[in-house]
């Protein structure tokens, strides 16, 4: 059960778990999987089975990945990501970005009712600003630092956000202004969902701080809803159950309900898909070859944004070694991980060489990257052109320090702890030795984000979110240390990398094709330097009742589920 | 007897008291820290945010006042707010309850309906072979792990033969009064809970049986001419149940804590659950709260299997 909640848990840098999109087809036959002589149908339900239960459906405060699949169905964005190539279109709102490339001016769709009749407008924006600005327990409270005004008002110095304006005459129309350009807006920003005014409202009040969202009711029973379900029941423990929103501004959805159903495990999640009390779930590569053998299930199976990395620590005096980059190559070279993707992930998945994942549009065209094809004399070369020999014990060492690195990962993830076993073998046949050492994920992350120099080498994954700005896992300014907690956990510094980061993030250009080329120019640095032997990108596979149509799944739909006002139920 | 009541119930205090202080020791030193837990992987959170969190759940205090400040609320009611959840933690709790009440004493009741009779029978048939199977049953039911025998009780009676349904206690869509669907969810998870139970009670029930059925008043009653029937579940029996009094007491704290796998494994939607995902994420308040109700709870049904006691065996007075 760890496994998955585990898996779940390090999601990183999520700016938009769970949403991704092209414009919706008004036929609202999906695609994909419906033959074309087949009509949709309403009605039915699907039962999502997810490992934990959901914790908060306020977007504002939350910050797990099985609460936001959840959220998400409710609250509409703005934006959405394109599912197949991440690039954010228009969604709830269309947009338009002054000259400066300071103030964006959005328009909300006129369509646009929440569920109880009423439109849709600025303000709610503003008010998911003001609830996430002074919310004591929100995670999230940064997301909006770089808006003028936002920080004065989040700590009470101000009454209002002097950088974000309704438009007197339409209230649908609002400007946002940013203090400095930063080009991920698109999505980390304006990929928070406005939040009905008229409901939380009440909760901030501009001129008291102490005045907050957190405990409201309406945090865990939305009474109204902007997406395609409306809220109906959480029984704690057991399942949250959404319900059709009639006036879902793109026509209401075919389902009648959506359920997402808490199970033990992914064993168990396997198991009622075969038994059909569960109708949809994301499984694990160890279950697909019994699974695809039940007729009354579908698999889809699709690459993820999203992948699986053995970390060195280039500052951790106990490792200097790993400081070399001639090291680090040869620990590239030197795993097979075509036989790993056979044995951790059962072939459902592709050797990962750079930081952005081949899905994204920033990332470096594969033959643009050097694919460290397995060749352990070549790492054995680039060990001992580094100036190390052999010992007796067959382990390289120099000045009587010998290769030895001890790797942590986190307990009960199978996937990682089978990574870790390949590693310790693998490398020790190029004379380099690996101690493995299991621990718990509670205690772990602590360590990571700490910078503690217990931790020498982490297998551990990152799940990304549709803007590819790897800012608070490359740049020098997130190194993890014990006075600031930083995702930088094996502690990489490049000048030469800070400066693509802040270009790709604060422009001036921020065009995706100036962009691109930035990350690009990154990626093949990081292929260079190696500070990750980079893994592997594991596949991610839904599978459903065979009868559920519509479904498009894309790299930049983690749950596959961006279009579910499309699904139908054949009868 | 009141006043013993009283007593025990003062003596029950410092017995809290001094669990209180061990388990906010022991989650407050494990390696760990929930805001760093929580925070991880947020976009774009700062130190200044952590410190903030940090500050706000008075984490940042020296763990004697964070004691302190817990213990000072805790004595008004007062759990705390789930740090997960931005919930009281204890009415967090309660709403759980009754999911792990209705599992424990289901099983509880399978406990004594099957676990009773196999004693007994065992005892009367002493040396044969159904003495045999029932004892060699009473070993493995106590040896099997529940975790275990729930995961293969549900591969068997779910996957393979679709006799029941495998997870959570009421199937989706369904009334939550269908009273025959919750059963039909009760009881795989019942029966795992309750087998080591079952074991201990045939096992417990077969000595006192054969201990009384050789005393002189079944003998007595024998020589009257009683029926055999009478003898043994009018006379024999009733003596021989009152130490169960004793393997009683406790129970529902066992249970209750037992659940915690039992829940787990078919996502019973209980306080074992929930406190388990609570440690798994360093929620303090709740699981603060969660082992406090559970050691009250224990605290309490020994008070009241003592009381039980004195009622059941006029041998023994409290004072």
């Amino acid at each position: 059960m760890r496994h998955w909640r585990t898996t779940l848990a390090v999601i990183a840098t999520v700016a938009l778990v769970g949403t991704a999109c092209g414009p919706s087809q008004e036929s609202g036959a999906g695609g994909g999987t419906s033959a074309p002589e087949e009509k949709p149908v309403a009605g039915g339900r699907v039962i999502y089975g997810d490992v934990p239960d959901i914790q908060r459906l306020n977007p504002s405060t939350s910050n797990d990945a099985t609460s936001s699949r959840v959220s998400d169905k409710i609250y509409e964005k703005l934006i959405i990501a394109d599912y197949k190539t991440g690039e954010i279109k228009p969604w709830l709102g269309t947009w338009t970005l002054s000259s400066d490339g300071l103030t964006y001016t959005w328009t909300i769709d006129p369509k646009a009712n929440w569920s109880d009749g009423k439109p849709i407008i600025g303000n709610d924006f503003l008010a998911r600003v003001k609830m996430q600005g002074r919310s004591k327990v929100t995670p999230n409270k940064s997301v909006f630092n770089d808006v003028e005004g936002y920080q004065d008002y989040s700590t009470g110095k101000a009454t209002s956000i002097s950088g974000i304006q309704i438009d007197s005459a339409n209230p649908k129309k609002f400007t946002v202004k940013f203090t400095k350009v930063f080009c991920p807006a698109l999505a980390n920003v304006f990929g928070s969902a406005p939040m009905p005014e008229h409901i939380f409202g009440k909760y901030t009040v501009d001129n008291d701080p102490s005045k907050v969202v957190d405990e409201a009711p309406e945090n865990n029973a939305p009474p109204v809803a902007s997406g395609p379900f409306k809220f109906k029941e959480w029984r704690k423990g057991d399942q949250v159950i959404l319900t059709r929103n009639e006036n879902y501004w793109k026509g209401a959805p075919y389902l009648e309900e959506w359920v997402q159903k808490v199970v033990a495990d992914s064993t168990v999640l396997a198991a009622q898909l075969k038994t059909g009390e569960l109708t949809a779930g994301l499984l694990q590569p160890g279950d697909v070859a019994d699974l695809s053998k039940v007729d009354t299930l579908k698999l889809y199976k699709w690459p993820d944004n999203g992948y699986v990395y053995l970390g060195w620590r280039t500052n951790n005096p106990n490792v200097a070694f790993l400081g070399d980059k001639r090291i680090r190559q040869a620990l590239m070279y030197g795993i097979n991980i075509d036989e790993v993707v056979k044995a951790v992930l059962f072939g459902e998945g592709t050797k990962q060489l750079a930081h952005t994942p081949p899905v994204a549009w920033a990332a470096a065209p594969a033959s643009e990257l050097n694919a460290y094809a397995y060749d352990k004399n070549k790492a054995e070369d680039l060990i001992k052109s580094a100036g190390y020999t052999k010992g007796s014990d067959g382990v390289y060492a120099k000045d009587g320090k010998p290769l030895a690195v001890t790797v942590v990962t986190n307990q009960g993830n199978k996937t990682r702890e089978t990574f870790l076993q390949v590693a310790v073998e693998q490398y020790k046949q190029i004379g380099v030795k690996i101690t493995p050492k299991l621990e718990d994920f509670t205690a772990l992350v602590p360590k990571l984000t700490g910078g503690s120099p217990e931790v020498e080498a982490v297998i551990i994954g990152w799940q990304l979110g549709a803007d590819p700005d790897p800012f608070t896992i490359w740049h020098s300014s997130n190194v993890a240390s014990p006075t600031k907690a930083g995702n930088n956990f094996v502690g990489y510094s490049n000048p030469e990398v800070d400066k693509l980061i802040d270009q790709g993030r604060n422009g001036p250009d921020c065009s995706q094709a100036a962009r691109q080329k930035v990350y690009q120019q990154m990626n093949k640095i990081l292929n260079d330097e190696v500070p990750y032997m980079f893994g592997f990108a594991q596949n991610r596979i839904l599978a459903t009742d065979a009868r559920i149509r519509g479904i498009v799944p894309g790299p930049f739909s983690p749950n596959g589920d961006w279009n579910i006002h499309e699904w139908w139920i054949k009868k | 007897m009141w006043k013993y009541v009283i007593r025990r119930l003062l003596y029950a205090i410092p017995t809290l008291f001094g669990i209180s202080v061990i388990v906010f020791l022991i989650t407050r030193l494990a390696p760990g820290d929930p805001i760093r837990l929580y925070t991880f992987g947020a976009l774009n959170v700062t130190e200044e945010d952590i410190q903030g969190l940090r500050a706000y759940y008075g984490l940042d205090q020296p763990l004697a006042s964070q004691y302190v400040n817990w213990i000072t609320k805790v004595v008004r009611g007062d759990f705390g707010m789930s740090l997960i959840y931005h919930q009281p933690a204890l009415g967090l709790l309660f709403e759980r309850m009754g999911a792990t009440l209705q599992l424990a004493f289901s099983a509880l009741f399978l406990q004594l309906v099957i676990g009773i009779p196999l004693g007994v029978i065992a005892a009367l048939r002493r040396g044969s072979w159904v003495d045999n199977v029932i004892r060699v049953f009473g070993v493995i039911g106590h040896a099997i792990p529940q975790f275990w025998l729930g995961l293969m009780a549900i591969i068997l009676v779910s996957v393979t033969l679709r006799l029941l349904p495998s997870q959570g206690v009421l199937t989706v869509g369904k009334d939550i009064w269908d009273i025959p669907d919750r059963i039909r969810h009760i009881i795989m998870p019942a029966f795992v809970l309750a087998l080591a139970g079952i074991a201990n009670y045939s096992r417990y029930l077969r000595t006192e049986t054969l201990d009384v059925i050789g005393q002189d008043y079944v003998r007595t009653a024998r020589s009257k001419g009683l029926r055999e029937r009478t003898v043994v579940y009018v006379h024999a029996l009733r003596n021989a149940l009152i130490p169960m009094v004793t393997a009683l007491g406790g129970l529902l704290a066992v249970l209750v804590s037992g659940a915690l796998v039992v829940e787990q494994v078919f996502t019973w939607p209980g306080v074992g659950q929930f406190t388990y995902a609570a440690a798994r994420q360093k929620d303090y308040p709740v699981i603060m709260a969660g082992v406090m109700v559970a050691s009250t709870l224990l605290v309490l049904s020994y008070l009241i299997r003592d009381i039980a006691y004195a009622i059941v065996d006029p041998r023994i007075k409290v004072k």
